[in-house]
């Protein structure tokens, strides 16, 4: 192998490891234990091996301890929430490293269940303190690799509805995804809702508890899925590693469809996102539209070569957090700066206007106005605006404002 | 009301433009520069510099080579300016068809008055040294109807305004003396009065002494303290106490930033 391509499903509870291509996914607790004496550190069965054998303290909810900024005292010695997880990154990351004979990675993809800012740039991170550029790193939404993971399937699995139910010791998640076909471009749509009626995964091991477990997720099934044609169904997570106690539950979604039973769907989704950075022309081409990307177009209308023409800043279907844009503008006449957005249907249009306050008053076109749109999330624009100047003619007075639009 | 999209322009190395004393960037500016001071671009301000500015900096290499061939085939210069206009986005078709029209009426005019107003605005651009340059130059002109007893005077006028902003005080008062016994104004009077005021060493004559009353006297002693009592508010005195009410550090930095840009204006008024 000439270098890994990794997909990483990083929770809480649990991590998944899949290379691209590769069928075996390493599943471990998202926890790490460190040698009482030496500078030794263990993930998965080891780390709860020598917990058990007393040799070792453990510290879980990796993911968690190091969002909020946290830290665990491990032997003495504190260690910050983001140094922890990067050790179990490290530790994590030697399993394929040791299977394939390779310590390159060609690309990492991590897939987590909400995309935020400050995740993201923890796992950048970490990559980068494990000696992973950045550009080789990308980070995705659960959606988003679920819609990676169907596409990568047969078309007949998913050339209608897909419905998935994702059960793991922390939650119950209905996803499901829908392929638009349009006469440009075929989009692809992915929603979730979190059910309120997830349990905890221990009441499975009482006949009562697993008789309640299948009452609710069939009531769950019945709820999420009725008057809905789909052409297959996913089952994922924990939860779903045995069915015996899902007797009611499988006969309902076994009905007149295709179910597949897949524990490592969004490991595996990652991994194909992460196989498809590598090729010059992406294998999905389609407009995804799902949490983590966004879900309007937005553009300016601006003059160029005395025609009125749409420039695109960002469209539906982006990665919200990869997507920046800088373009320079002369306003002519206005001391404002228009922005259009187009959400996915159309008829909703609206254009925002956000006034040049503060700026000096300059004669018109003298005015040179550096824009930069970066996103903080699916729904929110962060606009920077600053006064350029215009040359040694009218030197630049530093004036910037920055504002945050409601997609 | 609109929006003009910029064109990407990495610069790295600007085009100097010696009579505005000014560096230029990008191709708005060079369109802004040539549409606003039409006087201070149409005699060689196409040249070999500006071609390679175009080609290395703004990329644009065709315009580069049309107007090389425009210039090659000798006709006529000014359409070279238009072709810039045209090229860099920056002006609508209007304004440069009215700018193509302004320069065929500077062309139309006596090639004295053209030059004239060239200096003109040269001295506006605070640009002294080349406005003397020109006015001096203007001075030899063959006399006719245009250049007479009051077009020389007027000259010699804007001679000694410019002397007199370079601080050569003695030129300044004898070029505002022939400017006077050619004009006959009393705002020359008025110069010259006022230039025995800042140089003790300037004296009128008696017959411009006997010209000046003392109720004249009275008004231009009193505007001449009102002019140095604005001096002393001006924002560049304000921009100076405020330096000098900083620490050492920032008082230092901001003092060599004003000292480059007085060099800078100073070396471009001589």
């Amino acid at each position: 192998m000439d270098g890994l391509i990794v997909g990483i499903d990083l929770c809480d509870e649990y991590t998944q490891i899949n290379c691209a291509e590769e069928e075996k996914t390493w599943t471990i607790p998202s926890a790490i234990c460190k040698n009482k004496s030496t500078d030794q550190w263990y993930v998965g069965e080891e780390a709860f091996a020598h917990t058990l054998t007393g040799d070792g303290i453990i510290v879980d909810k990796l993911l968690k301890l190091a969002a909020k900024g946290g830290t665990a005292t491990l032997g003495e010695i504190r260690y910050e929430g983001k140094t922890l997880l990067k050790l179990f990154l490290e530790q994590a990351l030697k399993l394929p490293k040791q299977e394939y004979h390779t310590g390159e990675i060609r690309q990492l993809v991590f897939t987590v269940r909400k995309v935020d800012t400050a995740l993201m740039e923890l796992l950048y991170g970490c990559a980068q303190e494990l000696d992973i550029p950045r550009e080789k790193v990308h980070i995705i939404s659960h959606s988003e690799s679920f819609i990676y993971y169907v596409l990568s399937q047969k078309k007949e699995i998913w050339n209608g509805t897909v419905g998935m139910f994702d059960l793991s010791e922390e939650r119950l998640c209905y996803y499901e995804m829908r392929v638009q076909r349009g006469l440009k471009k075929t989009t692809v749509l992915a929603e979730y809702e979190n059910l309120e009626e997830g349990f905890n995964l221990d009441i499975l091991t009482t006949p009562s508890g697993a008789r309640m477990a299948d009452w609710i997720l069939t009531s769950c099934g019945e709820r999420m899925m009725q008057k809905t044609v789909y052409s297959s169904v996913f089952l994922t997570g924990k939860g779903f590693e045995k069915l015996d106690w899902a007797e009611d539950f499988m006969k309902l979604v076994c009905s007149k469809r295709r179910v597949y039973m897949e524990p490592s769907v969004f490991a595996k989704g990652a991994a194909y996102r992460a196989a498809d950075m590598l090729h010059e022309r992406t294998s999905y081409p389609f407009t995804m539209i799902c949490d983590g990307r966004l879900k309007s177009t937005v553009s300016m209308n601006v003059l160029h070569r005395g025609q009125e023409t749409s420039v695109l800043l960002a469209s539906a279907g982006d990665n919200w957090y990869e997507q920046m844009s800088t373009m320079d503008v002369i306003p002519d006449g206005q001391n404002t700066v228009e922005f259009v957005v187009t959400p996915l249907d159309t008829k909703s249009k609206k254009t925002v206007s956000i006034p040049l306050e503060g700026f000096p008053k300059r004669l018109d076109r003298t005015m040179k106005v550096r824009i930069q749109v970066s996103f903080l999330d699916e729904r929110t624009m962060d606009v920077k605006l600053k006064d350029q100047g215009f040359g040694e003619i009218f030197p630049s007075t530093g004036v910037q404002i920055r504002q945050e639009v409601m997609l | 009301m609109s929006v003009w999209l910029c064109r990407q322009e990495q610069v790295h190395h600007p085009f100097y433009v010696e009579n505005l004393n000014i560096h230029l960037y990008s191709s708005q500016e060079l369109s802004y520069v040539i549409c606003q001071y039409p006087l201070m671009v149409m005699d060689g301000f196409v040249n070999e510099n500006l071609l390679e500015f175009l080609r290395e900096e703004l990329d644009l290499g065709f315009l580069a080579l049309k107007l090389e061939r425009w210039l090659a085939s000798r006709e006529d210069p000014d359409e070279a300016l238009v072709m810039i206009l045209q090229e860099c986005d920056y002006y609508t078709a209007a304004e440069i068809a009215r700018y193509r029209q302004k320069l065929t009426e500077l062309r139309r005019k006596h090639p004295a008055e053209y030059r004239k107003m060239k200096a003109d605005e040269l001295f506006a651009m605070h640009q002294y040294g080349r406005a003397v340059k020109v006015y001096q130059e203007l001075l030899e002109s063959p006399k006719d109807s245009y250049v007479n007893e009051e077009y020389e005077g007027r000259i010699w006028n804007n001679l000694a305004s410019c002397y007199a902003r370079q601080f050569r005080m003695k030129e300044a008062f004898e070029a505002y003396e022939r400017a006077y016994n050619k004009l006959g104004k009393e705002e020359i009077l008025q110069s010259l009065y006022c230039l025995t005021k800042l140089d003790g060493s300037l004296m009128l004559g008696d017959r411009m002494k006997a010209l000046i009353t003392e109720e004249l006297k009275k008004v231009w002693d009193e505007r001449f303290a009102q002019v140095q009592e604005q001096a002393d508010q001006s924002d560049a005195v304000e921009q100076l106490e405020v330096l000098f009410k900083r620490d050492s550090i920032r008082r230092q930095a901001g003092a060599a930033s004003m000292l480059h840009r007085w060099k800078r204006e100073y070396r471009s008024m001589v």
